[in-house]
């Protein structure tokens, strides 16, 4: 119990430290006046202008100190309000931002993790009860590949590939579009995030599956008679999944970074590609939202990780 | 398999000249190196020797259990009368668990640590005997009776590492005996144990062998353990069989030295206290290059010339189903002479019987 | 049991002590690519901005033909000379960045291990919070808020490298400072710098130099993802930018897809070569994974 706490407290001290550096980071690198009013901030000498940079100061809180400013937004941010996005009619709100785009972004995310599961295990499966063999090896050279393709130039290649060339798979995402047609709009980007992962996977899952077949339990298995089949999936299978899961786990945040990418170039409106679109036209606000949550996100799965460990392993329960 | 039914004096399973080797990076190893043996229908065998002897690689010969690369493969191995030594594991797979079964030396080990051991034995059951989950059930929890599990039902539901070692054991034989096998395999089945545990499990072992009228091959590096529990013993060294004779008769009637020794390297309750334990000096064969002649000759304190440059052959002896290979055999002329120098040269020791 | 091991199959293939065939090839395309980077300028290409409009072809883009190995874009602009262009800020930004990198993060690491105390529990928080940021989304962080530069670009993704860097090096110092060569030269006296300089770090440089190939892949794919999205070197040819470019409208990437498709070769045997030679090394100095 007192483990859990522990790590819950930790937690939450890391994501204090991450929101301060990042609004230390923004505050203190960037200029929101510039960016609130553009030209005008620097018009000191027009009284108009003035005018305008008093009233944005002062709905930003931007005359308060450093630390101050630090404390409002936090006590904001933690009450679900994000602030307004930088603009100068200060609409929309942020928090309206995410709430629209997040969902997206998760059903990507997850549908890549489903994928990569869903493609690694039986490749794994296969590779490793034919160890050593002609087919092993090439799958190990594909693999590698796999791996050594950016993010970016493999979601090129796939979209040219599928939705140019082939055409089955729709080139754009369109928001207003039934849920079951957008999300066959999804499966493309979701595969180009989930696939370099499933190679991650499967060459974990494979060494792991080896190493449990050479254990004399499998023997056993093999003396009662069991197909090979039965005994890679009812036996081996399952002592072989626990560092897959942590992998699993812990890889999340590659996905939310590869994320990122796809939306762009498959034109999602998700918090990854809103989170590009908002840092090149440096709206803090939104930014620093989309870093937080998905900081977040990160750091709780990273728990959820470690607690499910103990959760999953018979012999580590008490 | 053919049902025709096996007289009771053909031999049930049976050895030609076994050989198994296996290729390594260093040469070919001999494990097995010509092993003619058999086992009547309901009779146990002992095979006893050091690591290194071929004793488990021989259980694992006559099951079919060995890897699929680097093996080769001489003589045959027959089933109830049918060759088996050339079949494919999954040829094979028919009659694991069902006709044959194998039990190991570590339960901890041996058992899958995430599977629960109720499911462990109703695998086979609804596998090879078609039982539904219900019948699998009330089947594995007799068993788990049979094999003198307390709380059976309760144990069903339990995982390996919630059990003690001895009731581990009781598990791998319930699972081995689940589906009525003709033939166990039992592969130093009481090495991991506790002592006072050892004893249970071996009286188990029996029983169950009786009531079903089951043969046995039971490997073990302690001639205490088959000593109670064998109709016949073999003894290995170097992968081959040196000595065999029905149980009794082997011990009162020993002919090879390396058995000799092997009895005297027992501990015995009845030794004064402080006795040195007689060892066997020196190490077991290479089984890339084994010696010339007869393999135990280098350690042999017996061993004249004609011992290292000839194989002894294999030799029937006037007890009855007893053969041996040695030249020189306890009881020999050859032998007593030697007996002499030697008791000569160490003084006695208390402990000498 | 004592069956010997036969080699059935599984990964027993002792390391093999040779780094093999591939990972000679692999060096000798990254020696191309860091030759080709090196010397650009002197190189006979055409000139990487200039238009090279032929009204006899009709419209640019033109498809690659003897004139223009790799075609040209829109703007008729020769596709090869921009990627051979783009080699330098790419391998230069992975290069830098891994350097500073592992400069930083080696030290820091090596005196955490080493020191352990105040040291270690500062910089293992800091690691800590610096590994909760997905690597890709501070990366953007960053690089939005500064104005970017070649070395601006590499000192941000260097400092992306020095948690993972920083750990790994912390992890082989407290292996080899607990043995008992280290614990004798304390024993004599010897200096800590003494023993930092001499006994520990020629032992922890062999397993981290083998982990340097594979961190300037994870280097040169991380300014792609930024060049990609906008976010590298301004006004620089970069491999990322030159594929964000063939990519971008949907029909571009139809018509002319060699725009989009040679950056993202090159970008490819580059990662690939580092990550095999890497791996290659690895499994000859015998260490564990590193990613950022």
């Amino acid at each position: 119990m007192r483990y859990y706490v522990q790590r819950v407290a930790l937690a939450i001290l890391l994501l204090l430290a991450v929101s301060m550096l990042t609004f230390g980071a923004l505050n203190v690198l960037g200029d929101p006046l510039f960016n609130i009013l553009g030209p005008v901030a620097g018009d000191v000498n027009n009284p108009d202008s003035v005018k305008m940079i008093e009233l944005a100061k002062r709905e930003f809180s931007l005359d308060r100190p450093l630390p101050v400013r630090y404390a409002i937004w936090l006590s904001d941010f933690v009450r679900g309000d994000f602030g307004v996005t930088f603009s100068s009619t200060g609409q929309p709100p942020v928090s309206g931002v995410i709430s629209e785009r997040l969902p997206r972004t998760v059903t990507l995310v997850a549908m890549a993790q489903f994928f990569a599961i869903l493609v690694s295990i039986p490749w794994a499966l296969i590779t490793a009860s034919r160890a050593g063999k002609i087919s092993d090896r090439i799958s190990t050279l594909n693999a590698f590949f796999l791996v050594a393709m950016p993010n970016f130039a493999l979601a090129v290649i796939l979209k040219f590939v599928f939705s140019i060339k082939l055409g089955w798979m729709p080139l754009t995402f369109v928001a207003d579009d039934p849920l079951s047609s957008r999300l066959f709009q999804m499966i493309l980007p979701a595969l180009t995030i989930g696939l370099p992962v499933a190679a991650v996977y499967q060459r974990l899952l494979r060494t792991d599956i080896i190493t449990t077949l050479q254990q004399d339990f499998i023997l056993l298995a093999r003396t009662k008679g069991l197909s090979r089949t039965r005994i890679l999936l009812v036996h081996a299978l399952r002592p072989s999944l626990f560092s897959f899961i942590t992998v699993v786990g812990l890889n999340t945040g590659a996905l939310i970074g590869g994320s990122i990418v796809s939306e762009t170039v498959f034109r999602i409106p998700g918090i990854g590609s809103t989170l590009v679109e908002s840092v090149l036209r440096n709206d803090f606000p939104v930014v620093l939202a989309i870093v937080m949550i998905v900081a977040s996100a990160f750091v709780i799965i990273n728990l959820l990780v470690d607690f499910a460990y103990t959760l999953i392993d018979p012999r580590v329960r008490r | 398999m053919n049902t025709t039914t096996v007289p009771e004096t053909e031999p049930f399973i049976e050895t030609v000249g076994l050989k198994t080797h296996f290729r390594t990076p260093r040469g070919i190893a001999r494990a097995v190196d010509g092993v003619t043996i058999q086992i009547r229908r309901g009779q146990s065998l002992g095979v006893v020797g050091e690591s290194g002897s071929g004793k488990t690689v021989l259980s694992r010969s006559i099951m079919g259990l060995l890897p699929r690369n680097g093996v080769i493969r001489e003589g045959s191995v027959r089933y109830r009368g049918e060759e088996i030594g050339n079949r494919t594991p999954k040829e094979m797979r028919s009659v694991w668990g069902r006709e044959m079964a194998m039990i190991f030396q570590d339960p901890m080990t041996s058992l899958n640590p995430v599977m629960k051991v109720g499911k462990q034995v109703t695998e086979s059951l609804r596998l090879h005997l078609g039982m539904n989950a219900a019948e699998a059930s009330e089947v594995a929890e007799k068993i788990f009776r049979d094999v003198r599990i307390p709380e059976p039902s309760r144990r069903l539901n339990q995982y390996p590492h919630e059990l003690s070692g001895g009731m581990r054991q009781r598990v791998m034989i319930a699972i081995a005996m689940a589906c009525g096998p003709n033939m166990l395999f039992a592969d130093e089945p009481t090495t991991a144990l506790d002592v006072t545990v050892q004893a249970q499990i071996l009286e188990l072992l029996s029983e169950q062998i009786h009531d079903r009228n089951m043969s046995m091959l039971l490997v073990t590096h302690n001639l205490g353990v088959v000593a109670g529990y064998t109709d016949e013993i073999a003894v290995m060294y170097g992968g081959k069989v040196v000595e065999r004779a029905p149980t009794k008769v082997l011990f009162d009637n020993v002919k090879m030295p390396y058995t000799e020794a092997l009895l005297q390297s027992i501990p015995r309750l009845n030794q004064p206290s402080h006795s040195r334990l007689a060892m066997i000096p020196g190490r077991p064969p290479d089984l890339v290059n084994p010696p010339g002649g007869c393999r135990f000759a280098p350690r042999c304190a017996y061993a004249r010339d004609l011992c290292r440059n000839e194989e002894p052959p294999l030799t029937i002896a006037e007890t009855p189903d007893h053969t041996f290979a040695c030249h020189f055999p306890v009881g020999s002329p050859e032998y007593l002479e030697r007996k002499v120098e030697i008791s000569r040269r160490a003084g006695s020791t208390g402990g000498d019987n | 049991m004592n069956t010997p091991n036969t080699n059935s199959g599984a990964e027993t293939e002792v390391a093999r002590k040779k780094l093999g065939f591939g990972f000679w090839l692999c060096v000798s395309w990254l020696g191309a690519m860091v030759f080709i980077a090196l010397f650009t300028p002197l190189l006979p290409l055409k000139s990487p901005t200039a238009n090279f409009l032929d009204p006899s072809q009709g419209r640019p883009p033109y498809s690659p033909s003897w004139k223009h190995w790799f075609g040209t874009d829109k703007d008729a602009r020769d596709v090869f000379a921009r990627t051979m262009h783009g080699a330098r800020i790419s391998l230069t930004v992975g290069f830098s960045a891994i350097t500073a990198g592992f400069l930083v993060g080696g030290t820091i690491g090596v005196m955490s291990g080493y020191f352990r105390s105040w040291i270690d529990r500062v910089s293992s928080f800091v690691f800590v919070v610096l590994l909760s940021f997905p690597s890709l989304v501070l990366a953007i962080l960053l690089t939005s808020l500064i104005e970017r530069s070649l070395l601006t670009v590499s000192l941000v993704l260097g400092l992306l490298s020095i948690a993972p860097v920083g750990r790994l090096a912390r992890a082989a110092t407290l292996q080899y400072s607990e043995r008992e060569f280290v614990l004798a030269a304390r024993q004599i006296g010897a200096k800590d710098r003494h023993i930092i300089v001499k006994e520990i770090l020629p032992n922890v440089a062999i397993p981290m130099s083998s982990l340097a190939l594979l961190g300037m892949a994870v280097a040169v794919v991380a300014e792609g993802g930024l060049a990609f999205l906008g976010l590298s070197v301004e006004k620089g040819i970069t491999w990322g930018g030159l594929i964000q470019l063939g990519s971008d409208a949907s029909k571009t990437l139809e018509k002319a897809p060699w725009i989009s498709f040679f950056p993202i070769l090159m970008l490819f045997l580059t990662v690939l070569s580092l990550n095999f030679a890497g791996d290659r090394l690895r499994t000859f100095f015998d260490v564990k994974e590193m990613t950022l």
